[in-house]
């Protein structure tokens, strides 16, 4: 095999005669083609359908939500925005928002009057007063959402930005 | 002969009679057989039925119970279909309408309601009835697979039925299902983006669930019924014990003699029906077959029917997102698998069940010895047994802790103490 590649190429040789197209070259050629566009039809509808079905608008609440102005929300409190689902928690001047998801199963937790604030009735993880995981079987702790000040002067949450447990809105 | 009896003779021997049945009620050998052979409902039966196949205690007839259940489902789907509207603002209200305006309504929703936990339960304990005795064993194989299919078909119905009232329990039990699909490698966050067709719990997941549970997949299940149950004729009939007087035979396709006059019969591969049969051991499946089964319908309708007209489906309160019930528990069903995911979401929702299930599918490729075929229990098989017995019973531990220890957070319980119910 290896000494007739090294031959050299025939398209360049002027006595190289071309061979007669067989039948069965032509026919595994068609037969190869075919099929390929037949397969090639198949995937393309199969992408199709899957691909209507990945939503491009979503009807849902926007993640972006304006709460209400700092002073508004009482020092060393949590308080719980049902609509979005987050606790915003205030001390001094530093304001965060706290995810009320548990990150195990996606239930809500619940503020309880015990050594740690946070408590997922669903499966009884318990979280920090910084969201970190004390026990149970959440893998994560409670996300941080990124806060930010409006210019009528309200807090914005936005919950597709999640933040590190050091990050606070200094007002 | 019994005026009934007579009557009904009359009418199905007339001319316009024996155009429906195309031959008249059975009065000989032959007649039995082509009754059975000549009718579209009917023609799924072979003509005459080994013995074995008849014997109550050998199959408890869970499978016809299971596709029996799915029967009663599939009638009381389509008349609940009629009143019910799949958008987060009409659902709950819908299932209250069933319960206070709809005439019998409460009827058609408990009955399709209990019949599904009845049809998990059938399947599975159809599931176990195979595995010990053995019926999943050469030439039945591929059969067991399809029938794992199923099995796992009948839950995510279930499942996907579940979210449609639109209750707290609908919104929680999708709401964890979909989280859990969440932890799978790799894709399970785009699964679970398409499932619910968004980030939360709302209409176009309701809508999606919905086509789901209504058409894709009874759809997928009617077709695998129909192979499952094909499959039984091909491979023979119901398992039973091989005759010891009779080798199995395998007949081999491919060489057609062109001088013998039943050249078709060399078509039909692997064991046929009338290999390894004593003919003496064979009865007729009209009247024998036929009528067991119209009794065992019966009664599964009057099990599902009394059920249902003594206790209601369970209609918690409206969907609340912001507030999950406490303990929020899954059906029955799906409690044992709770409790895993309690442990960890990873291991206990996604590893341990892919595990489940490839164990499941490969066993009959792995055991695949004709031993003990046919027989409860049998003692040629105790390695197997062992370990599918400690599954089963794994499985029931962890349902029963799951349904009676777990109160408020998931907290142990013990199920004879005063409860703290926690009401938000």
């Amino acid at each position: 095999m290896n000494n007739k590649s090294s031959n050299p190429a025939p398209a360049k040789n002027p006595r190289f005669k071309r061979p007669e197209a067989s039948p069965a070259r032509r026919r595994f050629i068609w037969l190869t083609l075919g099929w390929a566009a037949s397969l090639f039809a198949v995937i393309a509808c199969g992408f199709a359908s899957v691909r209507s079905l990945i939503p491009n608008v979503l009807f849902e609440p926007s993640r972006r939500f304006k709460a209400d102005h700092p002073e508004d929300y009482p020092d060393e409190t949590f308080t719980f925005i049902e609509e979005v689902r987050l606790f915003i928690v205030r001390k001094g001047n530093s304001y965060r928002a706290v995810s009320a998801l548990c990150p195990h199963l996606g239930c809500t937790v619940n503020l309880t009057a015990g050594e740690y604030p946070f408590l997922c009735p669903c499966h009884g993880s318990h979280f920090q007063e910084n969201g970190d995981v004390v026990s149970g079987p959440s893998p994560r702790g409670l996300a941080w959402h990124f806060v930010s000040l409006s210019k009528d002067g309200r807090l914005v949450i936005d919950m597709d930005r999640e933040v590190n447990h050091d990050k606070y809105l200094i007002v | 002969m019994n005026p009934f009896f007579a009557i009904w003779k009359k009418l199905a021997g007339s001319r316009v009679g024996r155009s429906i049945f195309r031959v008249g009620l059975p009065e000989s050998s032959l007649g039995r057989a082509q009754a059975m052979v000549s009718s579209f409902l009917l023609h799924v039966h072979p003509a005459k039925v080994h013995r074995h196949s008849l014997k109550f205690s050998y199959t408890f007839g869970l499978g016809l119970i299971s596709i029996y259940l799915f029967l009663i489902l599939f009638v009381t789907g389509v008349l609940l279909m009629f009143f019910y509207v799949p958008s987060t603002d009409r659902a709950y209200s819908d299932m209250k309408d069933l319960e206070f305006v709809v005439s019998t309504g409460v009827l058609l929703r408990n009955m399709h309601r209990w019949a599904a936990h009845l049809m998990v339960l059938a399947v599975f304990l159809h599931m176990c009835r195979v595995f010990y005795t053995a019926a999943y064993k050469p030439p039945r194989e591929f059969n067991w697979i399809v029938g794992v299919c199923l099995f796992v078909l009948t839950l995510v119905l279930s499942f996907t039925g579940y979210l449609l009232p639109w209750d707290q329990l609908a919104f929680w039990a999708i709401t964890v299902g979909t989280n859990i699909a969440g932890y799978a490698p790799v894709i399970g966050e785009k699964i679970k983006f398409v499932l619910l067709g968004g980030n939360t719990v709302g209409d176009s997941a309701l809508l999606r669930f919905y086509v789901l549970h209504v058409i894709v997949l009874p759809g997928a299940a009617l077709f695998l019924i129909a192979i499952h149950i094909w499959r039984i004729r091909k491979d023979g009939g119901l398992s039973r014990p091989d005759e010891p007087d009779n080798v199995l035979q395998q007949i081999e396709t491919g060489s057609m003699p062109t001088n013998k006059s039943y050249g078709l019969m060399e078509l039909a591969k692997g064991t046929s029906p009338a290999v390894g049969i004593n003919p003496e051991d064979q009865v007729s499946a009209w009247p024998h077959l036929i009528f067991r089964e119209i009794l065992l319908f019966m009664a599964t309708l009057a099990v599902v029917l009394f059920i249902s007209l003594i206790w209601n489906a369970p209609l918690e309160e409206l969907a609340n997102a912001v507030h999950p019930p406490n303990p929020a528990k899954a059906p029955w069903y799906f409690l044992g698998l709770q409790e895993l995911v309690a442990f960890s979401a990873f291991w206990g929702g996604v590893v341990v069940p892919a595990l489940l299930l490839v164990a499941l599918i490969t066993l009959p490729y792995l055991d695949f010895k004709r031993r003990g075929v046919g027989v409860w229990f049998s003692r040629e098989r105790k390695v197997a047994i062992t370990i599918f017995t400690i599954c089963v019973v794994a499985a029931v531990i962890l349902t029963v802790i799951g349904t009676y220890f777990r109160g408020p957070n998931w907290d142990w319980v013990w199920p004879w103490k005063e409860q703290i119910v926690i009401t938000h």
